[in-house]
């Protein structure tokens, strides 16, 4: 309904100023808020901390067209509190999660997170999902000296510059050493391949691209951009064919793989893809396929076979790895109800570093405290990511590395060990910490000293 | 070459969508002066209905058919029940009342059928065609978008011009008063022409969606291209209509495969203004008078 007071005609001007009117009251929809200033628990502790419990929060898309998929994450992360919590939480105080539901919406999202700082007085925000959506915040919780954790997004803003951020942390590998790793990968194995890139137009597809061009800068002979919202990408993918790529990378969402596969399949259109992480899960780009007619499309998980792709958790197509049968013993023990899914191990993953986070943070917890603590400690943590996290007082992005993978029936067949770098010109490497072939500790409940 | 050839077709398709769509809104536009944004969440709510049934194990045509027939019959609540109540006032109120309908079908197709992308069958191939050793972005989907508005529009023109139904909505659309001293229906005709712009705007709903993504959200950008191919093509001619649909559809193609898919809105924008600044009744509309 965006565009649709755009009409000429005299007779529809009214339409459109009370379109545009309902929009702008739509936009301020939040009203206005409680001033309940009650003090937080007492002693060395912060707002949102009392004897017993921690109260935290985060903003995830529960409905709308971000909703697949996305909305489990905080599903995994609340079942992994659960199993804390029913052991006894930490230092004696549970974890009490707050989830809002912004339906991907930037607007909502900063009138949410209003609401979890001003109202319901949280000691920090974890997990909240997306780059436009989290934008939003990220300033107001700087300013409002909030710990902002494990952001869902690989942006870079949340964690390159820890100066003019101090309080946000990231979480899962940025898009630029996705980028960097696969753009190296491809320059040495496939040195005389062309390359086209399809992105989102936005930080997305253009910290991706940042990173592949490091490596594939003469190799590149097209790229081309979608916007979110538009699903005609056939224009697109007729330009990529037409400068005959051999390989193209797409740094889609998941739906936008799907139409991308769908045109390409229209087009005759046979490139090898490699599809980023975020974009990849064979589940729900599978589903998404399975409809189409005459076995146009092979149906399920075999839908994205021979595509190439990244990791760096383990997910539910390896059911024997200790990671994933503590995620299916928590699930099964705390889960709501649906299976365990990739997306519910994303948030269980980074709920056990939070717990990491807090333990590291000591019995007298604040706000300061808890960030120190990951400055400090987190880039030792030990968790189910293949490569260690970059935490440190320089820059608070996460994880570091990941590995490639080509899809097989919705597995992941490793192309590469697991590789390491850092946003700019980091070089890559062979991870050698040991970090993938951990397993968790006994009772799946991590114990990191806390920091003094 | 073949760039070109795909990105023109791709937007003939595309184009004989909007035009299916436009179409709806001309023949409301015609009889009542109004045009009817709820079009595109009428024709989302249709689309979803065939989803329904085609998910639960049913033909691909049992949901087709459904659909199109729940558009005739959404199409003919809406006016009774609706529009009825505002007839005779001015046109502004009419509109705003779309606009609401609008909202509220939106949101409670959220509710209903969830908010989130779902893939949509095609009932013929949607593998483009090969010719030699290169293919074209035309599938057995896409012959079928073009037939379908085509029949569809050929139907519209023979009921208007040879049936004695047409002769008396073309007479209730012209002179109200008139009409109903000669003793035509006029309420009668005025429900009719809802619902059968509701059922072409199904049609539109149930091509775009055929082989793609649907969401509760996906007809509402259609709603905008066909509003603009409507004005292209004159707002009061069910030819200009279709060729309005064709060209935009055209146009925005080409815009988004030589210039960058963030400039389709846009170029759909300048379109209509140079419309309206250069020719304002349009392309095909003469400006004559209207005979019945």
């Amino acid at each position: 309904m965006n565009a649709l007071h755009r009409t000429g005609r005299r007779r529809l001007a009214g339409a459109a100023s009370i379109l545009t009117s309902l929009v702008l009251v739509a936009a301020c929809g939040a009203g206005g808020r409680d001033e309940d200033d009650g003090d937080g628990g007492g002693g060395a502790s912060d707002v949102g901390v009392t004897e017993d419990s921690i109260r935290v929060g985060g903003t995830f898309p529960l409905t709308g067209v971000a909703a697949p998929g996305y909305s489990e994450i905080p599903t995994g992360a609340q079942a992994y509190f659960d199993w804390v919590n029913a052991d006894g939480g930490v230092n004696g105080r549970t974890i009490d999660f707050e989830v809002k539901d912004d339906g991907y919406d930037p607007t909502k999202t900063s009138s949410l997170t209003n609401e979890l700082v001003l109202k319901d007085e949280v000691f920090a925000t974890v997990g909240s999902l997306g780059t436009p959506t989290h934008s939003a915040v990220v300033d107001f919780l700087n300013d409002e000296e909030v710990p902002d954790l494990f952001v869902s997004s690989g942006s870079l803003g949340w964690g390159d510059n820890p100066e003019e951020r101090p309080m946000t942390f990231g979480w899962q590998p940025d898009y630029e050493i996705e980028g960097k790793i696969i753009g190296q990968y491809v320059a040495d194995n496939m040195p005389d391949a062309k390359v086209g890139l399809f992105l989102q137009d936005d930080d997305f597809g253009a910290d991706a691209e940042k990173g592949v061009r490091q490596f594939l800068d003469e190799q590149v002979v097209e790229v081309q951009r979608y916007t979110s919202g538009n699903t005609d990408v056939g224009p697109q993918i007729a330009a990529l064919q037409a400068s005959k790529p051999d390989i193209v990378l797409a740094f889609t969402t998941p739906s936008y793989t799907a139409l991308a596969q769908l045109v390409s399949l229209k087009l005759g259109f046979k490139p090898q893809w490699y599809v980023s992480n975020v974009g990849s899960d064979p589940a729900l780009v599978g589903s998404l396929l399975e409809q189409f007619s005459e076995g146009a499309v092979a149906g399920n998980a075999s839908a994205l076979n021979g595509i190439m792709s990244s990791e760096y958790i383990p997910g539910v197509d390896a059911p024997d790895n200790p990671w994933v049968q503590l995620w299916q013993q928590v699930w099964d023990e705390h889960g709501t109800k649906g299976e365990l899914t990739n997306y519910r191990i994303y948030g269980m993953s980074w709920a056990y570093t939070f717990v990491q986070a807090l333990q590291a943070a000591g019995e007298d917890l604040t706000r300061e405290g808890l960030v120190d603590a990951l400055e400090q400690a987190g880039g030792d943590f030990e968790g189910p990511n293949y490569a260690p996290y970059r935490y440190s007082e320089d820059s608070h992005l996460g994880i570091s590395g990941l590995q490639l993978v080509e899809l097989k029936d919705g597995k992941g067949e490793p192309l590469s060990e697991v590789l390491t770098t850092d946003i700019g010109d980091a070089e890559i490497t062979e991870d050698d910490s040991g970090q993938f072939d951990d397993a968790p500790p006994e009772g799946g409940i991590p114990d990191v000293e806390a920091n003094d | 070459m073949q760039q070109f050839v795909n990105t023109v077709l791709g937007g003939l398709t595309l184009g004989m969508v909007y035009a299916a769509f436009a179409l709806a809104l001309v023949l409301i536009w015609r009889s009542t002066r109004i045009v009817n944004f709820a079009q595109a969440p009428m024709a989302m709510v249709t689309t979803f209905i065939a989803l329904q049934i085609i998910e639960a194990g049913h033909s691909y045509w049992l949901g087709f058919a459904a659909a199109l027939l729940a558009g005739l019959v959404l199409g003919a609540v809406v006016e009774r029940v609706l529009i009825r109540p505002v007839e005779g006032k001015a046109e502004i109120n009419a509109v705003i009342l779309t606009l609401g309908l609008f909202i509220v079908i939106h949101a409670l197709a959220a509710v209903i059928f969830g908010n989130r992308y779902r893939s949509f069958p095609a009932a013929f191939g949607i593998r483009g065609i090969e010719v030699g050793d290169t293919t074209i972005a035309l599938t057995g989907f896409g012959i079928f978008t073009i037939v379908a508005v085509l029949v569809v529009m050929g139907l519209l023109v023979l009921l208007f011009r040879f049936t004695d139904v047409g002769l008396r909505m073309r007479a209730a659309a012209f002179n109200q008063e008139v009409a109903r001293l000669l003793g035509v229906r006029v309420g009668r005709m005025l429900t009719l022409g809802w619902a059968l712009a509701s059922l072409v705007g199904s049609l539109a709903g149930l091509l775009i969606a055929g082989g793609s993504l649907v969401h509760p959200g996906y007809m509402d950008s259609v709603v905008v291209y066909g509003f603009v191919a409507a004005v292209l093509g004159g707002l009061d001619s069910p030819g200009g209509a279709v060729v309005g649909g064709l060209l935009l559809g055209l146009s925005l193609s080409l815009v988004s495969g030589y210039v960058g898919s963030q400039l389709v809105a846009l170029a759909a924008l300048a379109i209509l203004m140079v419309v309206l600044l250069l020719r304002p009744q349009g392309l095909f509309a003469q400006g004559r008078e209207r005979r019945v």
